[in-house]
């Protein structure tokens, strides 16, 4: 049989492995993974969970609503409470599995338990930072559709942009950047030069005189 | 990559994005007609005899991790030919497996949605970033047997 491509490999690999850890994480993994966010979260943010499993979040936020037609008179605001789907949610504790699986399928099994360890509390921490920012995302957009839909061009876009990225971009790409990062195996083979500058400096030159008294030594 | 995704999001090019689902949606039904299908088309919707029927929407025509490698392949230092090759390649393939990716959600969808959501969601997502990867790691290694490719010493 021939022998595979590194890349052929660790793609079947990957593959095979992402279809295992992924059904893991939706049968077994998820409900205790959404159960611990919530409890991240809920440090930083009044979560609430419903009856149904969809999360109320209320996310401080102080504003000044301008007076319209409807309310003639200015308002104040300290916090926006929205919901956030069970779906929505478990974006952010999927990136976990896709990153054990692609720990897993790099090369060198003895290299891979240290990444795995420190990238696991690593991209924990990264969900739980893209889900709070995700709900200030939220409750800005909330903030400025109360306010009339008007105000600054730009900051519409970035929210839309910060949006975009959260919901269709971080939660997939980041795992591979992550593993990366944190996989020495990994990032040499992909990119050879990398382990130049960490590789311990070569023996310094030896002088043809010395060669040759060392060569009288041997008997 | 964050000028592609801002650029990505202004209406004036997810008009665009749309007319190229839709021509992807379109490629997805001539593939199963050929392989002797029955299934119906509506813009960017393909629908089956059953009933069932899946929309590709953006994210689904996988512009996104499109971006991401144009970003990493435009980013590396090698030649602009190099460069050009890899990005005509990597586009090629991505979207092959891309609509190998919409065809069996279509034929998933009609024999289980929780299976369907799992698989749009979560699982061809995961795979198509893989590939891209993968692609983009048999880019590198073709630019470094070129000589193309940057080292330690330069």
């Amino acid at each position: 049989m021939p022998k595979l491509k590194p890349q052929t490999r660790f793609l079947m690999r990957g593959s095979a492995l992402l279809v295992g850890l992924l059904s893991l994480w939706w049968f077994l993994l998820l409900s205790p993974m959404l159960y611990m966010l919530k409890g991240a979260a809920g440090v930083f943010l009044p979560i609430q969970e419903n009856a149904s499993g969809d999360w109320t979040l209320r996310v401080p936020l102080e504003r000044t609503l301008p007076a319209t037609p409807q309310q003639p008179v200015a308002q104040q605001i300290h916090s926006i409470d929205f919901d956030m789907p069970r779906g929505d949610a478990t974006a952010f504790t999927f990136s976990l599995p896709v990153y054990w699986a692609i720990i897993l399928a790099a090369p060198g099994v003895r290299r891979n338990l240290r990444p795995l360890l420190v990238g696991t509390a690593v991209m924990a921490a990264v969900e739980l930072a893209m889900l709070l920012v995700f709900a200030e995302i939220s409750a800005r957009n909330t903030a400025a559709q109360l306010a009339g839909g008007g105000g600054d061009v730009v900051a519409g876009w970035a929210r839309l942009l910060g949006g975009y990225l959260l919901a269709t971009v971080l939660p997939y790409a980041t795992p591979f950047v992550v593993a990366l990062s944190l996989h020495r195996g990994l990032r040499e083979e992909i990119f050879p030069w990398s382990n130049v500058a960490e590789a311990p400096a070569p023996p310094p030159p030896v002088d043809r005189a010395q060669r040759r008294r060392a060569k009288k030594r041997r008997p | 990559m964050l000028i592609g995704f801002g650029v990505l999001i202004t209406p004036q090019v997810q008009s665009v994005d749309g007319k190229f689902s839709r021509a992807l949606v379109s490629v997805s039904q001539g593939l199963i007609r050929m392989c002797g299908g029955h299934v119906a088309r509506d813009g960017a919707i393909l629908r089956a005899p059953g009933g069932f029927a899946v929309e590709m929407r953006d994210g689904c025509n996988a512009v996104n991790v499109t971006i991401l490698l144009c970003a990493a392949i435009l980013a590396f230092p090698a030649s602009w030919r190099m460069k050009a090759a890899g990005l005509l390649a990597g586009i090629a393939i991505i979207q092959v497996v891309n609509i190998i990716r919409f065809i069996t959600l279509f034929y998933l969808g009609q024999y289980s949605t929780t299976w369907f959501d799992f698989a749009h969601a979560y699982l061809w997502e995961s795979l198509i970033m893989l590939d891209t990867m993968v692609v983009f790691w048999y880019w590198v290694t073709r630019v470094l047997r070129a000589g193309a490719a940057p080292h330690a010493e330069a």
